[in-house]
């Protein structure tokens, strides 16, 4: 072998290594954590890159916070190591490479929203503009009011102004929009959107299908401790079950549904058939050949919430 | 960290109810027990000082203990269960650079109270200092309320928010009877007096005594009240490491 092959080696090498050091704003290597007997979290393996927003979706109880907490240097896991652009999580949240929005808590008792935000702002390398953390939490009109009397809603904008202010590489956001009604949601997920736009990673925990639909372009759906699906929100509602077929077929008989191609489950309800199924082109041709008079058939994809019962579910 | 000294002192001087009791209750107390011992004009066996003169020094060394033990245990166990400290420990600040800031801010409640005991006293019952002596009085027992105020971080480190204040109240009482500032150690058990020499509010007030009777307090003092500081700073950082990272 000529030294020349081996020097293009090392080269392809060290090419992959600082790659991957710097690609990954998260990693997660063989992450467990118990408290006392109730394993919160399984043996989690998983990469994030940087420059993504991903989605941690899952039920109640089903591991989210527990492993945010690890990434936040919050939690100390049982098993495996945790590491946040190649560097343990303590060691991010000192250098200023992570800010967190925590759920729940209340704020700081005795200071204007202007005098934390700043406060925190103080404790970064590199913070944003005050006023740009401000108008980007849409909280202009609310700097001279005390933290300790907000509004629910208001108080997580404000927590979501802490969390930006050090214009942190890495946000993360856990469930964020609890407190907040459907207009307030919406504005904040705009923000988010503007903040993530500078080329950030996000990842928020949420249990709102929808908002992980619209605002990730990964999820990662855990249950019971685990990771049961990761994907875009197109691959996991493919994985998950596939389409719908949907038809009405008035008080014809239904035997013989449930054996067309690729039909994985049948619901009848008031003269309409619902026939979920992983091929929908044989479905409905075997459909049309079986005789059953069809009527205003629809074929859709299944939707983030039936793709999300199935994954979570107990089977 | 010195943001954090200035945010801290800006939350706790906007309690303004807080501030005026802290400062208002030794101030009171001194009224009230140099206004009935002033009459026996008999000296104090150990430190040969005067009734409203030992008591400068006994409710000046009572109020900065309450002031340093109360703006720092309640509080920090209060701000633990909120979870502004959690969010705290999301930013780039060091844990250690809480519990010494608190230590910090509480001190600057301490003064206040320790200048305003002395000032009633000058003003009200006519004790005479030098000024060498109210200033080496004032210095010696501002710096003296370190353990304390590392004492109050490690309640409020270790204990929940609802145990923190009667827990604080329950040292603060048996602090100023150990330390003789209610009344004269002498007149404690003997066991209770032996253990009386190694708290640090008798030190802390010895440091006082000693100064406004005219010579220098022992370097016994500055040992005892160093090595509880030392010891308790310690303890309170390591359990509010431990508070804030579930293992």
């Amino acid at each position: 072998m000529s030294s020349r092959t081996q020097d293009r080696r090392h080269y392809a090498a060290d090419l992959r290594k600082s790659s991957v050091v710097r690609m990954n704003a998260i990693t997660f290597t063989g992450v467990s954590k118990s408290y006392d007997t109730v394993r919160a979290v399984e043996t989690l393996d998983l990469e994030i890159g940087s420059g993504q927003a991903v989605a941690l979706l899952g039920p109640n109880g089903a591991g989210k916070s527990t492993s945010i907490g690890m990434l936040l240097g919050l939690v100390r896991p049982s098993a495996g190591t945790v590491s946040v652009f190649g560097d343990t999580p303590g060691a991010a949240v000192r250098a200023g490479r992570i800010g967190a929005m925590l759920q729940d808590g209340s704020l700081v008792q005795g200071v204007t929203v202007r005098e934390v935000v700043e406060f925190v702002r103080g404790l970064y390398p590199e913070p944003m503009p005050l006023e740009e953390v401000l108008a980007l939490a849409n909280l202009s009109s609310l700097a001279r009011r005390r933290a300790d009397q907000l509004s629910g809603g208001q108080a997580q904008r404000v927590r979501f102004a802490l969390a930006i202010a050090g214009a942190p590489s890495l946000l993360v956001l856990d469930e964020p929009t609890a407190a907040m009604d459907v207009e307030s949601r919406r504005s904040f997920w705009a923000s988010m959107r503007a903040y993530a736009a500078g080329g950030r990673t996000i990842l928020f925990a949420t249990h709102y299908l929808e908002e992980a639909d619209e605002n990730a372009d990964r999820i990662i759906v855990m249950t019971r401790g685990r990771i049961v699906a990761d994907g875009t929100a197109q691959e996991i509602k493919a994985a998950a079950g596939g389409r719908t077929v949907r038809f009405t077929i008035g008080d014809q008989p239904t035997a013989g549904l449930d054996t067309l191609p690729g039909v994985t489950a049948v619901e009848l309800r008031g003269g309409t058939a619902r026939l979920r199924t992983t091929d929908p082109d044989a479905t409905v041709r075997a459909l049309y050949a079986s005789g059953v008079q069809v009527r205003d058939l629809e074929v859709k994809g299944a939707g983030l919430e039936d793709a999300f019962l199935s994954l979570t579910g107990d089977n | 960290m010195f943001r954090y000294l200035l945010l801290e002192m800006r939350r706790m001087y906007r309690d303004r109810r807080f501030v005026f009791f802290t400062i208002a209750i030794p101030v009171a107390f001194y009224l009230l027990w140099s206004n009935i011992f002033a009459k026996n004009s008999g000296l104090d066996t150990d430190t040969g000082l005067d009734a409203k003169t030992y008591l400068l020094v006994s409710m000046a060394s009572f109020g900065a203990l309450g002031a340093s033990l109360t703006t720092t245990g309640p509080r920090l166990a209060a701000e633990r269960q909120s979870g502004w400290l959690r969010q705290l420990q999301v930013t780039p600040l060091r844990p250690a650079a809480v519990i010494i800031t608190k230590v910090l801010a509480s001190m600057c409640l301490a003064l206040p109270a320790i200048v305003s005991v002395g000032l009633t006293a000058a003003l009200t019952q006519h004790v005479r200092l030098s000024p060498g002596a109210w200033a080496a009085m004032i210095a010696l027992m501002w710096a003296g309320t370190l353990p304390f105020a590392a004492l109050g971080t490690l309640i409020g480190s270790l204990a929940g928010a609802d145990a923190a204040q009667p827990l604080t109240v329950a040292c603060y009482f048996t602090l100023s009877i150990l330390g003789g500032l209610w009344m004269s150690v002498s007149v404690l058990p003997r066991t209770l007096r032996h253990i009386a020499h190694w708290t640090p509010s008798n030190r802390f007030a010895d440091l006082g005594w000693s100064v406004v009777a005219g010579h220098a307090p022992p370097v016994s003092d500055a040992f005892v009240l160093g090595g509880w500081t030392v010891v308790l700073g310690a303890l309170a950082i390591v359990a509010y490491r431990r508070a804030t990272v579930r293992s």
